[in-house]
């Protein structure tokens, strides 16, 4: 997507970081922007969840303010 | 194809096999046991064993998408002390495991303990000594541990899935060793494998399979239905992925197992229709978080799906599989599989 011009920021869990960044290096996109959210995901409730997406939007924000410039 | 760039790098070092052992061990390059230094002769030797050029390419392996050239493939090989002669099967499987809906990328980087299975069919089987009767998945034979071990480091030095860094099983399973075997033709009632998946009989192939562990089941029953009864009580079990996707559950039926349901007159379909059957599984003896799962992957299937919905284990029969293998004995294996993936069946060249 970052090829075509358009931002892409790929999310991902705390124990699937390693791998994100890893396979993002094999593939030869090393500087590929990721935001990290706690794991595990799938065991919180909806109030935790709000507060993680809240979080997680502005670590988005961010990668995506960082990739334009 | 050609991938010159990527030809094996060399390294010197003492020539001491501790001393490699422990540059294996640091750079993480083998299985956790000790390997076969995989000198620029021994490479050689095991090139020996193939008419492909050392360059060609197999596959790209995920999730690194490392190039798996003959050579590379060969280099594996001798660290896991094959023979040349097995060469050419690893090089088949490399390219199996590299088919789309095997979904290796999916199997290398998950939490999920799946292996790789190798099934091995036809004259091959017998020519290399793979085992296919006792203690078949078990260890004690040279080409069953070795070929299958090749397989593991294949899958982690070219495909770069190292355990806890893009490997992120949770536990992983004893299979992620080694996982071969060959099925005992001249003991199986039916068609073989193979022949069954559009390969002459007298053709030697390699069956991949997404191997989520193995579950033993030891019964002494002698009537068709009954033992199709008991083993589709064992596939049935809630937190499975096979269930939540369509999965492609795999069995390893004993002979003794196998000529019970021969003598019952039943076709190899007509197992595989019984068990299908008998496993279906109430949708509500899921967790809630599996349903939602399940609703997500099976809904175009099996339409809404509540509590009552009689789940399959697969999409159809015909993805329940078997191979007839092991000695005399009352024991048949259940091999649940992965859920996203499918079997690929390749045929061995020379």
């Amino acid at each position: 997507m970052t090829k075509r011009g358009k931002a892409g920021v790929t999310v991902c869990s705390t124990a699937f970081e390693t791998l994100g960044r890893a396979q993002a290096r094999a593939l030869g996109n090393a500087g590929l922007p990721i935001a990290v959210i706690p794991h595990p995901f799938g065991s919180r409730t909806r109030e935790e969840v709000r507060e993680i997406a809240q979080k997680c939007a502005e670590q988005i924000a961010a990668l995506v303010s960082e990739g334009a410039k | 194809m050609r991938a010159a760039a990527d030809a094996a790098t060399t390294f010197e070092v003492p020539d001491d096999l501790e001393a490699i052992n422990r540059l294996y061990r640091e750079r993480r390059w083998g299985d956790g046991l000790p390997i076969i230094p995989p000198t620029a002769e021994r490479v050689e030797r095991m090139l020996c064993g193939t008419p492909r050029a050392r360059h060609d390419l197999v596959a790209k392996i995920a999730p690194g998408y490392g190039a798996a050239t003959v050579e590379r493939i060969a280099v594996n090989a001798v660290l896991a002390g094959c023979e040349p002669e097995y060469l050419p099967l690893l090089i088949a499987a490399t390219g199996a495991v590299a088919e789309p809906q095997f979904n290796l990328q999916g199997m290398q980087a998950t939490t999920n303990p799946v292996a790789v299975w190798l099934v091995i069919n036809g004259p091959v089987a017998q020519r290399l000594g793979v085992n296919a009767t006792f203690n078949c998945i078990g260890q004690g034979a040279w080409a069953n541990a070795t070929i299958g071990r090749a397989m593991r480091l294949i899958l982690q030095n070219i495909g770069g899935a190292l355990p806890g860094e893009m490997d992120r099983a949770t536990h992983g399973q004893p299979a992620k060793y080694t996982f071969c075997c060959a099925e005992n033709e001249a003991a199986n009632p039916w068609e073989p494998l193979h022949v069954e998946r559009g390969y002459a009989r007298g053709e030697s192939t390699v069956t991949v399979v997404g191997a989520e562990g193995t579950m033993n089941m030891n019964t002494h029953a002698k009537a068709g239905a009954e033992l199709a009864r008991v083993i589709a009580e064992t596939m049935v079990h809630p937190p499975s992925n096979e269930y939540v996707h369509g999965g492609e559950p795999w069995l390893i039926l004993s002979t003794e197992h196998a000529d019970i349901f021969k003598r019952m007159g039943w076709s190899k379909n007509d197992v595989k229709r019984e068990l299908w059957e008998r496993s279906k599984m109430r949708a509500g003896r899921l967790s809630a978080k599996e349903m939602e799962r399940a609703r997500a992957s099976r809904t175009e299937e099996l339409g809404s799906l509540t509590a009552d919905t009689m789940l399959p284990i697969s999409t159809s029969p015909d993805h329940v599989y078997f191979v007839v293998a092991g000695g005399p004995g009352t024991h048949s294996v259940y091999v649940p599989c992965f859920g996203n993936t499918r079997a690929v069946t390749r045929a061995v060249g020379d």
